[in-house]
């Protein structure tokens, strides 16, 4: 009896839950299921529009920090790590985005230092202030594969026209380049932290990298930090520094000081093999004095030792440091950095970075422009005479594109604390007028020829930024849905392993 | 207590806990065409030229911007089990064709929407994928009649440009033109004469930086690697390649070696550097300049490659190492040797420079008969690169079907509106209650050049109406005009808007397959998902990385 009572519960029970689960979905449909559960879908116009303002948002972090008269910005990352920058690349990068429409400006951001060093912050704003212009047309209804090619268009107007009116220095006048050059230098440097002292370092940069051989690689000029002392204390090292002090025993007796030694660089320990006849110094990462790096003791002859003309050991702030100077073959050289707080030296470095990458550039690339937004106006003037002359949508499109242009000089102006409104008006009389290189003057608050005045960029940095701001603008006008799988939750080496993999970034330093 | 016979259980006792079941057709049948409708209507705003781009983020939160059908399925992750079946279908076409995957699922999407109205007319499964059976073997009949040039010479760049324009057109409209002649010149330059077409024999190389019209095709490869010795740079060069690193050799087995002095442990190490040297210096004597490895260098041998001035460049990827090979004409050694002449492969110059901020080491061939081509894309975003990989794809597929079948149909709906004319016609042939599913069919062609004007603004049952009427006064080549502003329609031979004969005859009939598979099932079952870990995915190919 009572195991027959028994039995009955189980097979009571039994199908009861079994028939539960299925029970529901017998009496009412289940919605189909088409994408994984949590999967985020998009669509449509106001989809679009709020790409558009997400990047927006991203422009308007590092709107302030365009122009001699830009801000800095104080970003303190999630370890603590202080940093002050006004470099557009780097706040950006520091700001860590998810949003994916808004990653695309940083993405272009980092094209720019990629591609020229220098422009991020000016290519994050034009892209941002290409989608700010384009916004009421796409709420209006206009088709965005419309506005992509009136914008595809105009891209290559503008670039067709700077490279018309930019000016060209002849490279065989050396002393012409050098000053060109440094003009470029000095313009890059004008908006960094070291506006101040840009004179001083643009003549550094241009000597540093005339110092470079062909290839121009820009591994080749090292840049070490040393706090305190002034910035004006900086120095260029034509040869190699670094810090270090002579390791072995019995240093202190040798004396600190060489005048044209034999260099044995090595990188294998120096431990029990026998002394050679010079000072020893083990070396971490030497490649320069002509010397090529031995990983034998065993054949020390004279081709494959290096020569410079003055070694010596000296005291930079509270470090000691190894000089090896003017070494015959040199093809690289180093910076030392001289400043104050961490920050303040690395933001110099960055910005030396800058104006070394446009150095570089304007060696290769030998035309310029007058910065100070003057190449922008212009631009803006032409492309709007250019879109009176069409016909169709084409001409508010193109329109809109040369107003977008005007976002340039008048943040150098809001910046400033001028009065925009009032110094676009003259501007753009002037540039009516023929005055083409006029453009924002910093210094006296009003408008003057860049091109006199010597801020010069050169014209690939400008080309690069509005190519690179309208792909920009196209690409994020070109999405009209945004899917969003919920991230895998693998933690097995799969997982990690395709998760570094699908990255597959190359990753600019 | 009487014994209790239990009562035969239902189908659903009969299946595991939480199994689900469907069956019958308006639980199974419409609810599978909806899913698939669903899905057809995520890419079809994607279709064509003016279509717009998918945002995806997918589970490992990488974004891709793109309009490639394939891609947006690939990382979809779609999960219905119909549904699914048509994202097969679509990968199938990307593999028979590589084009044309959006083809499949927007026309399958079509088919199944209008055999949703049949079925709800009281036509019964059966007769409905026998009509649509009967009128897919029609179509592919009209098909080889549709047939409005063909490619003759495709050694020839500019032709093999016009041909490919179609499709770059459809992924990055606005750049076709200057995509095409890039793609045009990659694939023609490694064309052989024996009409042996690899696909894979086109690389792509994606630097950040600049602006798409700054992509640039050489003959040879680009590697983003650097150099790493001195050497940085050598004309003519003769390659010997090793497979293995770049270091002396190491024994399988553990052996050691007793040292009773100093004077043995320096002899030790000397002996080691000896042996390198020699072999380096072998290596440069058998007329080496250039050394590619595929595994490590080691400082001494890197040290003695200086010496001799040997440029060393060192590639991670087999797969690099072996196209390398078939570029240079090369042989990959698997042990540090001297190669013999044979084995050494040529190359006009290498070369390390730096592209943006990318250093990137070039094998480049002067003359315009290498093995291999290399489209270097530039851009200013990765999206937007990828996205331009896809395009390159796409149109390097597009000359390989050519290859294959030079036959090229009339693009821009011109030969959907001829085919749905015909096949219309050809149902009200049949005498069987198939003539409605035939006739259906046809419709479902209407759904390509509608998606075709609904993506660029335009009415799509305006055009459809102006298409029609152009074809019935005997136009077979009238598609629909792109350029312009409202429903216009175009000759598209003139215009020279051609798509791959082959593109069209699979897509059809994988989109037909599909649609009659998903329409052939009437019952879902669905075992309750196991839990535990997900199984790796190993679909991952080794190359995928570079």
């Amino acid at each position: 009896m009572d195991a027959a009572d028994r039995c009955e519960q189980i097979i009571s029970l039994l199908t009861l839950s079994s028939c539960l689960p299925v029970s529901p979905s017998l009496l009412q449909p289940t919605p189909v299921i088409l994408l994984k559960e949590g999967t985020d879908t998009s669509q449509g116009i106001p989809q679009l529009i709020s790409n558009i303002n997400a990047c927006q948002v991203i422009a308007e972090a590092v709107r302030t920090t365009l122009g001699p008269r830009g801000m800095d910005k104080l970003m303190v990352d999630s370890r603590g790590k202080a940093t002050i920058s006004n470099d557009g690349a780097t706040i950006l990068k520091l700001l860590d985005v998810v949003h994916p429409a808004a990653k695309t400006l940083v993405d272009i951001a980092r094209s720019q230092d990629a591609e020229v060093g220098d422009g991020t912050t000016s290519v994050t704003l034009l892209a941002a202030e290409f989608l700010k212009q384009l916004k009421s047309y796409v709420e209006e209804g206009l088709h965005p594969q419309t506005i992509i090619r009136a914008f595809r268009t105009a891209t290559n107007l503008a670039v067709s026209k700077i490279k018309e009116i930019a000016v060209s220095v002849k490279k065989d006048d050396k002393q012409e380049q050098r000053e060109l050059l440094e003009k470029c230098a000095a313009t890059a440097l004008n908006s960094k932290l070291i506006a101040g002292q840009k004179e001083f370092f643009s003549k550094m940069v241009v000597d540093a990298v005339m110092s470079l051989e062909e290839l121009m690689s820009l591994k080749m000029i090292g840049i070490k930090k040393v706090q305190g002392g002034a910035l004006e204390e900086s120095q260029l090292v034509s040869g190699v520094a670094f810090k270090k002090t002579f390791s072995y025993a019995g240093f202190e007796m040798q004396p600190k000081r060489y005048e044209n030694p034999k260099i044995a660089l090595l990188n294998v320990e120096l431990e029990l093999k026998a002394e050679k006849d010079n000072a020893e110094v083990r070396v971490k990462s030497v490649e320069a004095c002509g010397g090529s790096i031995q990983t034998s003791v065993g054949a020390m002859t004279d081709d494959v030792l290096g020569q410079c003309e003055l070694f010596e050991e000296v005291q930079v702030g509270g470090e000691r440091y190894n000089f090896f100077k003017g070494c015959p073959k040199a093809k690289t050289c180093t910076i030392i950095l001289r400043g104050g707080a961490e920050q303040f030296t690395e933001e110099t470095e960055r910005s030396l970075h800058d104006a070394i990458m446009i150095v570089r550039r304007a060696i290769k690339n030998d035309s310029v422009v007058a910065g100070g937004g003057a190449i922008e106006m212009e631009l803006s003037k032409y492309l709007r005479d250019y879109s009176r002359t069409i016909p169709g949508k084409q001409q508010l499109l193109i329109g809109a594109y040369a107003k977008a242009l005007e976002i340039i000089p008048r943040q150098l102006c809001d910046n400033a604390g001028f009065d925009a409104t009032n110094i676009l008006n003259k501007l753009r009389a002037k540039h009516a007028q023929g005055g083409m290189w006029y453009g924002v003057d910093i210094n006296n608050e009003d408008i003057a020829d860049n091109f006199v005045a010597c801020v010069w960029e050169p014209s690939i940095v400008r080309i690069n930024a509005l190519t690179a701001a309208s792909e920009a603008a196209c690409l994020i006008l070109s999405v009209d849905e945004t899917i969003k799988n919920p991230r895998s939750t693998m933690d097995g080496p799969p997982g990690g392993a395709g998760r570094g993999r699908g990255r597959g970034r190359p990753h600019a330093h | 207590m009487a014994l209790h016979v239990p009562k035969a259980p239902g189908f659903a006792q009969m299946l595991k806990d939480g199994a689900k079941h469907f069956s019958g057709l308006e639980e199974a049948v419409f609810r599978n065409i909806r899913a698939c409708k669903e899905l057809s209507q995520t890419t079809r705003t994607a279709y064509g030229p003016n279509g717009m781009n998918k945002m995806v983020i997918n589970h490992l939160e990488k974004l891709f911007v793109t309009n490639d059908a394939a891609t947006i399925l690939r990382e979809l992750e779609v999960q219905h089990p119909a549904a699914k079946m048509i994202v097969m279908a679509s990968h199938m076409q990307e593999q028979e064709v590589g084009d044309g995957t959006n083809f499949v699922l927007v026309f399958a999407g079509a088919l199944l929407e209008l055999a949703e109205e049949l079925l709800r007319m009281g036509l019964s499964v059966s007769e409905v994928i026998e009509g649509y059976e009967k009128a897919c073997k029609k179509t592919l009949e009209i098909l080889s009649d549709c047939v409005c040039s063909s490619a003759k010479n495709l050694h020839n760049i500019n032709e093999a440009k016009s041909l490919i324009r179609t499709a770059v057109m459809s992924k990055q409209y606005g750049n076709e033109d200057f995509l095409a002649n890039l793609i045009a010149e990659a694939c023609v330059s490694i064309f052989p004469e024996s009409g042996n077409f690899n696909v894979d024999n086109v690389r792509v190389c994606k630097i950040l930086g600049c602006g798409v019209t700054a992509s640039s095709m050489l003959h040879g490869m680009v590697f983003k690697k650097e150099a790493e010795g001195d050497v940085t740079s050598v004309k003519e060069a003769k390659i010997a390649v090793f497979s293995c690193p770049f270091d002396c050799m190491v024994t399988e087995t553990k052996g050691t070696v007793l040292i009773n002095n100093a004077q043995e442990l320096m002899d030790f190490s000397k002996g080691e550097e000896d042996l390198m040297e020699a072999n380096v210096k072998a290596i440069k004597e058998a007329g080496a300049t250039v050394v590619v490895t595929g595994g490590k260098v080691a400082d001494m041998a890197l040290h003695y490659a200086n010496k001799y001035k040997l440029m060393v460049v060192r590639l991670n990827s087999k797969w690099d190492l072996r196209r390398l090979c078939k570029t240079v004409g090369a042989v990959a050694l698997p042990k540090m040797m001297a190669p013999t002449p044979d084995e050494m492969g040529h190359c006009d110059s290498v070369y390390l420079t730096e592209v943006g901020d990318t250093q990137v080491v070039v094998f480049k061939h002067d003359k315009e008969d290498g093995v291999i081509s290399t489209v270097v894309i530039r851009g200013s975003t990765d999206n937007l690169m990828d996205d331009i990989e896809r395009a390159v794809d796409d149109g390097v597929n597009t000359f390989k079907v050519l290859v294959r079948d030079k036959r090229l149909v009339p693009g821009g709906g011109a030969t959907e509106i001829e085919l749905a004319k015909q096949i219309t016609s050809y149902g009200e042939s049949c005498p069987g209650l198939d003539q409605y599913s035939i006739k259906k069919f046809a419709e479902a062609f209407e759904a390509l050049p509608r998606a075709l004007a609904e993506n660029s603004g335009v009415k799509g049952s305006e055009l459809i109406s102006k298409l029609y009427s152009a074809h019935h006064e005997g136009n077979k080549n009238m598609g629909f005009d792109i350029e312009s502003d409202g429903p216009a329609v175009k000759d598209m031979l003139e215009a020279s808007i051609l798509d791959p004969y082959l593109v069209k005859y699979w897509g059809i009939k994988l989109a037909t397959n599909a649609a009659i598979t998903v329409l052939r099932v009437d019952q879902i079952i669905m075992a309750k998902p196991a839990g535990g870990p997900k199984p790796p995915q190993g679909k991952k190919d080794f190359d995928e990385d570079d």
